[in-house]
């Protein structure tokens, strides 16, 4: 009867109708911003070493005539780095009046064989230097984190963290590996 | 020639696919390009806000210091400070950007005056330029190694950007004329002038949307190679410096060759790369790493040179570069328009704004349209009820 009825809806098949509203509703995906900026903040200043050297610092400790303080960086289980394997980033700070007589660093974990296989080398400033450690398959939970310090004298000195110390996020993270095994 | 009505209907499915693209996204659409917008210029923004920043002049003729003596000025200054890398900014209106580390463990940013050496300033933990980075880039979802969802959200909005490119192209009937008659109808209501400031805006910024779709979409390509372990680096793994070319220990650390000497190494072995920053060792077994942009602006060149002894012992140049990666390795300056100056910058930031108007515009033409649609509806059914006057109805409401 009336031409209106017979016209096809100009308006089919785009966007509208009857809720409207719910085009708006990606407001909502502004939370996701809004909701980790502080965790955004937390991470800046344990970045900058506000916070300390890591989320979980092991305190000082004695390697030879030395003194270094040494951080679990993330109290996280290890990261895939996809080819690379496990890591778990480490974080040491070596006093002042140390610091110069200090020519290279290393973590590994299992103790080492030899310095040339003492691990992967710190790198850094002196107050503040890190290393992403490879978790090895063989690795167990009764395993410990190896530090060997080389000086500038020629002295090699290490010391062993047992693993249980220096991170329970990754004990947790190896038996849960061991059962899946 | 395909016949008219066809024609039209096939024009119709590409305003229902244009119009599905973005709208049920649109406010994150919105606010990832206006902090994008806001991110281009936010090293110019924090300028004008802090002085401490600018590398003011002392004197007109003054000479910038070289980075030896940047650095014995900030080891005067700060003593038992370590140094671990200073960057000279493009624009030569910025102090210098001095990377520290305290005695304490906390690292920082200093500003340093590039004549005077003088820390004019000290960067805080809240750094406004990265915080606009990570805002835009990744909507602060935290990375777990080298992902981060937020990385995919904001990458895979290239997609629906690609596409609304495309179809709005494909809607616009002659788009080409829009340049030569440029319509901007202000007076005759909202929804004319949000169509006219959509479609203007929008022929006027196809390169740069195509720009920002096709370098995002490849932050989404590649976050998708790494997280799958596939490079298309042709760089290796950086050599380290030799245990034989490290001075035997006379129970002090062994001296490095001086910045400067470095940088001159560089510019002697390649005259057109400009050390625009330098990198100090961050162990016994590192290089000083010298940097800048050479011949072709977009990519950043390095060269490691051996502290002890001064070679040249790897480079990552231009000419280094598979031709694969001088694409890839593009698309971040093309994304940013950090390589030129203050001029591409401001264009990035016009064009930024023209495309966060784009979102809002677009959702505003589809608001004033749906609103009238609902009006036209209620007027129908009235007219509808009011039988025979529906001639003059029609007439009278429009």
């Amino acid at each position: 009867m009336s031409t209106a009825k017979v016209k096809t809806n100009p308006h089919a098949g785009l966007p509208g109708g009857r809720h409207r509203w719910r085009f708006h509703l990606s407001v909502l995906l502004l939370i996701i911003p809004i909701a980790l900026a502080p965790k955004f903040l937390r991470e800046e200043a344990l970045f900058f070493g506000d916070s300390g050297l890591g989320q979980r610092e092991l305190g000082e400790m004695a390697i030879g005539p030395w003194h270094v303080s040494v951080a679990e960086y993330m109290a996280d289980a290890p990261i895939d780095q996809g080819l690379a394997g496990h890591m778990k980033t480490f974080a040491i700070r070596w006093n002042t009046e140390d610091a110069a007589h200090i020519k290279a660093s290393y973590f590994k974990v299992g103790k080492p064989r030899s310095l040339r296989a003492a691990g992967v080398v710190l790198s850094g400033a002196p107050y503040r230097q890190m290393a992403d450690v490879p978790i090895p398959q063989r690795a167990r939970p009764d395993d410990a984190l190896w530090l060997t310090v080389e000086g500038w004298d020629g002295t090699v000195h290490q010391v062993a963290i047992p693993l249980n110390e220096a991170s329970p996020a990754t004990i947790a993270w190896l038996k849960q590996r061991g059962e899946a095994q | 020639m395909r016949p008219a009505k066809e024609k039209k209907k096939t024009s119709r499915l590409w305003l229902i696919v244009h119009s599905w693209l973005a709208l049920p996204l649109w406010v994150l659409i919105f606010f990832v390009c206006l902090t994008g917008t806001i991110a281009t210029v936010s090293q110019e923004l924090v300028w004008l806000a802090k002085p401490e920043v600018r590398a003011n002049r002392p004197a007109p003729d003054a000479v910038p210091l070289g980075y030896d003596a940047v650095l014995a000025a900030v080891e005067q200054a700060e003593p038992g400070i370590a140094v671990n890398s200073i960057a000279r900014p493009v624009k030569s209106i910025f102090a210098l950007d001095v990377f520290v580390t305290y005695p304490d463990g906390r690292t920082r940013s200093l500003y340093v005056n590039p004549y005077t050496g003088a820390i004019q300033g000290v960067g805080g933990v809240f750094d406004f330029r990265y915080f606009m980075r990570a805002l835009h880039g990744w909507l602060l979802v935290p990375f777990v190694g080298a992902t981060s969802w937020g990385w995919y959200l904001v990458s895979a909005l290239s997609i629906p950007m690609l596409g609304s490119l495309v179809t709005g192209l494909l809607v616009y009937k002659k788009f080409w004329r829009g340049y030569l008659n440029p319509r901007l109808r202000l007076r005759n209501g909202a929804r004319i002038f949000w169509g006219d400031f959509h479609r203007l805006a929008g022929i006027w910024s196809v390169p740069f949307i195509a720009i920002m779709a096709v370098t995002a979409g490849w932050f989404l390509i590649q976050q998708i190679l790494a997280d799958n372990s596939i490079t298309v680096s042709t760089a290796g793994v950086p050599p380290v410096v030799a245990r034989e070319d490290i001075p035997a220990g006379s129970g002090a650390k062994a001296p490095w060759i001086s910045l400067d000497r470095a940088g001159e190494l560089v510019r002697e072995k390649f005259p057109d790369l400009s050390p625009d920053f330098v990198s100090l060792p961050g162990n016994a077994f590192s290089h000083i790493v010298v940097g800048g942009r050479g011949a072709y602006p977009l990519i950043f060149e390095t060269a490691n040179v051996n502290p002890y002894n001064g070679k040249v012992e790897w480079t990552r140049r231009v000419s280094d570069r598979s031709a694969l990666e001088l694409v890839t390795e593009s698309m971040r300056p093309l994304h940013t328009g950090d390589f030129a100056g203050l001029w591409l910058k401001l264009v990035y930031f016009v064009f930024g704004l023209l495309l966060t108007m784009m979102v809002f515009s677009g959702m505003m033409i589809w608001l004033k349209r749906t609103a009238q649609a609902t009006a036209k509806l209620v007027r129908d059914v009235r007219a509808e009820r009011a039988a025979p006057s529906v001639g003059r109805a029609r007439e009278a409401a429009e």
